[in-house]
């Protein structure tokens, strides 16, 4: 038994074990002494000084940090006592945004509450200057350094309760503050948005962040029994308390469809049991229209426009459909199976990105649903990754690198040697992953998000290109100096495959075939920058920059002074595209011309972000595609600034609204937009024109001369597009 | 299309074909024999014109395919215009001038009908593009029109709805939705935050002169008038509200764009018109012209 102590609190003769603090002893006897910076479950660190205690020293002492000595006499609540608690509160308060956020929602600021009861009103000292900020990197925590008062309490929640060693202090006098990791934005840190800081802290500067309209379709779950999962292991209760409606079982009977591609949605699922089928329902095709002739007349047509429908050379080569799930769909087969612990719906649920493909019980399944807020929780769980992360290695990884047209043949026994080797790595929006300059030190595959690759120049950056699932990047780097040749920054939630520069020189070393094919994409894709660069470095003025003309790379132009609206470039479009045209005769002028609404091949292509099967890509020669395994969720169609994508419809098969299992006659969509008619060697639109009106064009060569720009067209090109 | 320095070489050959033609007609024409298109001259004139109006005449079926990647259609173009304008003086130089009697003569005036109109076409291919461009900067596509205007009025409705309180019109229902029997229009109520009251000229305005206008747009309308128009919103303002000005301003614009319109569809109109005599006279040409050939060749 511990040595016993006798002391008095405020006139009470207490006795205590040795070792006690003041602030214990006298809870322990039924005194309450208010604090801010102090909890039961944590190590006293006596940084807020609200609980002093007169203990007839020279100073007042913190009671949570000062232990109790034979005889010593505490006096708690003195006019000076309260005085000087009360100063303190209002020198606190003087730096606190009131209400805060904490305060706003549930009336429970521990300060505020605090200042309230000591009448502090409105503090006489002046706030601080420099303001500290906010940051809501994280999906389900919120940050206002502005009403932290630098308690502790998260970092103490943290690093002794949780074990995570995330949070800490950072800066020095007015500039301190709490910081995550190395200071990073908590979005970014290691952060596993366990919930513990957030349930520590007195104010609201770590609140949890609602999800607006949570009420999703299927059985409400205890936390408790969610904790009971073993991919929520380590998740903080307090958490699933507070987002308990982000978070449903559904069970599912076979045949059902759980999700269908193109459908927006914020959902993510996690299998529990059962056995869905994944699969793309639109089929693989061009659109085309549906009374397209097909007698002796067509063939004519067919022979004397030789244009190679349905197949592009470089599609040959393609083997997997990317979609927001653990695994790829076979190109000639789309179909894939997913089982219990499988999660699918992601990019959909992080990014909002539409479903990208349709999933269906194959047996009855129990699935849970959940909202981004908690999806983001288990993303960081440190079990649940790992166990996704194996999984992704054992099943997906080989597919995704065959994937990769140049390392289709790749040998299995080297895929499994670097099955382990690999790195799999999160990115959050914004971060960068390479920076241009840096030293190359490995390879990078795309594995969900999509990624911006840019080039520093004087006066801005220059967007290369958008990378999606299924693309890589790092090549240039290692296959040329070392040396980064642009920065590639995550767009949104971006995983990727590192392959460290040593695998990457074996590979390259032992499969010469593959070395060619990454050099050839290599050569490529430094021509295409170069020549985006070289038409990029002018500065045109006015008209031309409102209309957006110095984004794109290919304008099709009419001259209105020759141009007799015969309609032979639409009708030529049509008869080049099975009956579906690519552009509209109509739009802004620009001089003489009139801008067509047709693709633009914009420098920024907008319309690749977010595509949920990667089917919208640029070519190395620049043109934007729509691959025909597109499944017409319209978001291109939406991200196209100027209106040149398009949906169409075309005749197919729908599942039966009443019998989900029948197919029956209907329509889907696909989106279309102007492939400049790569198979030819001039868009049929202008080869068409009788009148030498219609003009495919680099705009900036085309127009250098009106805008008074020297010309200085690309090596090779001229103002006509050239192919 | 528009004839310009890109059309030399086609001028300069088309020329050169014209001048030889001529050189060797004189000698022919003052010899003593006979001259005439049975006569080997006659018949290498008549040829060489009737080769290139087949030519000529293989436009509109070039057209018809414009992706065969057969030659770009501008070149088809060009060869249309230049050899069409060669072979008109051929036929004739084939003909010695000589107009013929029934059959002959019939396919003669075609081809003079069919020659002038060509010209008249090209002149108006370089003039209502430029004026189309010029008047008609709200243009739109042309089978668009239609829709357009429906658009307009369905505006220039909210407008007026939203300026007077309220405003009571007839619009057309889809055929769909009529029934047998049933009538086309229907009257609907359109309400707006405005004062009735003080929007009252406006609307009487709206419904009396402007509405018809933009419904059934035409140019004896008094509004299709740039002049008459300013002159008759000049009138309404000041009977009405400042605060109503916005709404004027909108009401002008929209009829600014069905004039505009107007114009579009006029000279749309002019620009295409001709086609319908040339085109159906130039198949009905070759027709006689192929006859003319077996009979002349056969008899």
């Amino acid at each position: 038994m511990s040595e016993m102590i006798a002391i008095n609190i405020d006139g009470r003769d207490v006795s205590v074990p040795k070792g006690t603090t003041i602030f214990d002893a006298a809870r322990m006897n039924g005194i309450a002494i208010p604090t801010l910076c102090h909890q039961q479950n944590q190590t006293p660190v006596g940084v807020c000084r609200v609980c002093v205690v007169d203990v007839g020293a020279r100073v007042y002492a913190a009671s949570c940090i000062r232990e109790c000595e034979p005889g010593m006499k505490v006096k708690t609540d003195t006019p000076a006592v309260v005085k000087a608690r009360t100063t303190l509160v209002e020198m606190l308060m003087s730096d606190h945004p009131t209400p805060c956020a904490r305060q706003e929602n549930s009336g429970d600021c521990e300060l505020e509450t605090m200042a309230k009861a000591a009448g502090v009103a409105a503090p006489r000292f002046a706030r601080r200057l420099s303001p500290r900020g906010r940051d809501d990197s994280s999906l389900s925590i919120a940050v206002d350094h502005e009403a932290c008062i630098l308690c502790d309490r998260c970092i103490r929640g943290c690093d002794e309760v949780k074990k995570n060693n995330v949070i800490g202090r950072s800066g020095r006098g007015y500039t301190a503050h709490i910081g995550f990791d190395l200071d990073l934005p908590m979005g970014s840190s290691t952060c596993v948005s366990c919930g513990e800081c957030m349930v520590s802290c007195p104010t609201g500067a770590l609140t949890n962040k609602r999800v607006v309209d949570a009420a999703l379709d299927g059985e409400k779950l205890d936390p408790e029994w969610i904790l009971q999962l073993p991919v929520f292991k380590g998740v903080s209760g307090t958490f699933l308390e507070l987002n308990r409606s982000s978070v449903v079982k559904r069970e599912i009977a076979p045949g059902e469809v759980i999700c269908r591609e193109g459908e927006f949605g914020s959902t993510a699922f996690y299998i529990l049991e059962g056995t869905v089928e994944v699969y793309i329902t639109s089929p693989i095709a061009h659109v085309q229209q549906q009374d397209t002739p097909g007698g002796w007349f067509s063939r004519i047509r067919s022979t004397l426009s030789p244009r190679r429908t349905h197949t592009r050379a470089e599609e040959s080569g393609r083997k997997y459909i990317p979609i927001d799930g653990p695994v790829d769909l076979p190109y000639d087969k789309p179909l894939a199976e997913l089982t219990a612990g499988d999660l699918f719906g992601e990019m959909t649920c992080m990014s909002f990105n539409p479903r990208s493909a349709t999933v269906r019980a194959k047996t009855r399944v129990v699935v849970l649903e959940m909202l981004r807020n908690v999806l983001d929780i288990l993303q960081k769980n440190k079990t649940f990754r790992a166990d996704l992360d194996r999984k992704y290695r054992q099943r997906a990884l080989e597919t995704h690198i065959r994937s990769v047209p140049e390392f289709a043949a790749m040998p299995a026994e080297f895929i499994a040697y670097l099955r382990d080797r690999v790195e799999l790595i999160r990115y959050s929006p914004g971060e960068v992953i390479v920076r241009q300059g840096d030293a190359a030190d490995a390879f990078y595959l795309v594995r969900m998000g999509f990624v911006k690759v840019s080039e520093r120049h004087p006066g801005g950056d220059i967007v290369l290109t958008y990378l999606g699932r299924g693309s890589y990047f790092g090549e240039m780097g290692l296959l040329g100096g070392g040396i980064r040749t642009a920065t590639c920054t995550a767009l949104d939630h971006v995983d990727v495959v590192k392959i460290a520069a040593e695998d990457f020189g074996l590979m390259l070393s032992r499969f010469p075939s593959i070395r060619e094919g990454l050099e050839r994409v290599a050569r490529e894709r430094k021509e295409m920058n170069r020549r985006r660069v070289a038409q990029t470095e002018h500065v045109p003025i006015g008209e031309f920059l409102n209309q957006g003309l110095m984004e794109a790379q290919s304008l099709l132009l009419l001259d209105l002074e020759k141009c007799t609206r015969c309609d032979q470039c639409v009708k030529a479009c049509a008869d080049a595209h099975d009956g579906v045209t690519r552009l509209v005769r109509e739009g802004l002028r620009f001089d003489k011309y009139l801008v067509a609404t047709s693709c633009r091949s914009c420098r920024d292509p907008l319309c690749m972000v977010g595509c949920p099967v990667g089917s919208i890509r640029r070519r190395n020669s620049m043109e934007i595609i729509i691959e025909d395994w597109c499944v017409g969720c319209g978001l291109c169609v939406r991200n196209c600034p100027y209106g040149n994508l398009n949906l169409h419809p075309f005749a197919t098969e729908v599942a039966d609204p009443a019998n989900p299992s029948r197919m029956i006659a209907g329509t889907k969509k696909k989106a279309t937009g102007c492939d400049l008619c790569m198979e030819q060697a001039e868009p049929s639109c202008v080869y068409a024109c009788p009148h030498a009106a219609a003009h495919r064009v680099e705009p900036l060569t085309f127009f250098g001369g009106m805008l008074g720009i020297e010309k200085r067209s690309p090596q090779g090109s001229t103002a006509e597009t050239s192919k | 299309m528009l004839i310009d320095r890109t059309h030399k070489p086609w001028a300069t050959a088309s020329a050169a074909i014209l001048l030889i033609a001529v050189a060797a007609y004189v000698p022919y024409v003052a010899g003593s024999a006979p001259v005439g298109g049975g006569t080997l001259p006659g018949l290498v004139y008549g040829t060489i014109g009737f080769a290139f109006m087949a030519f000529v005449t293989l436009l509109a079926l070039r057209k018809k395919f414009p992706i065969w990647r057969i030659g770009r259609t501008t070149t088809w173009m060009r060869g249309h215009l230049w050899l069409g304008a060669l072979s008109f003086p051929l036929i004739l130089l084939h003909a010695a001038f000589f107009w013929g009697h029934g059959l002959t003569s019939v396919m003669m005036w075609l081809f003079a009908i069919v020659y002038v109109s060509g010209f008249f076409g090209a002149w108006l291919q370089h003039a209502i593009p430029r004026r189309l461009m010029r008047d008609v900067p709200m243009e739109t596509i042309y089978d668009e029109i239609g829709h357009v205007r429906e658009q307009l009025l369905d505006e220039a409705d909210g407008i007026v709805a939203a300026a007077c309180g309220k405003l009571e019109v007839q619009i057309s229902v889809p055929d769909a939705a009529v029934s047998s029997g049933a009538s086309a229009l229907a009257t609907v109520m359109r309400t707006g935050s405005g004062d009735a009251d003080d929007g009252a000229p406006l609307r009487d305005f709206y419904l009396k002169e402007m509405r018809p206008f933009v419904q059934a747009p035409s140019v004896s309308h008094p509004l299709a008038s740039a002049m008459t128009a300013a002159a008759m919103f000049g009138k309404l303002r000041p009977l009405v509200p400042a605060a109503l000005e916005q709404a004027i301003v909108d009401l002008e614009n929209i009829c600014e764009e069905e004039r505009q319109l107007l114009r579009q569809r006029r000279m749309h109109g002019v620009l295409h018109a001709w086609l319908i005599v040339h085109v159906p006279l130039s198949f009905a040409m070759m027709l006689l012209a192929v006859v003319h050939i077996v009979m002349a060749l056969r008899y």
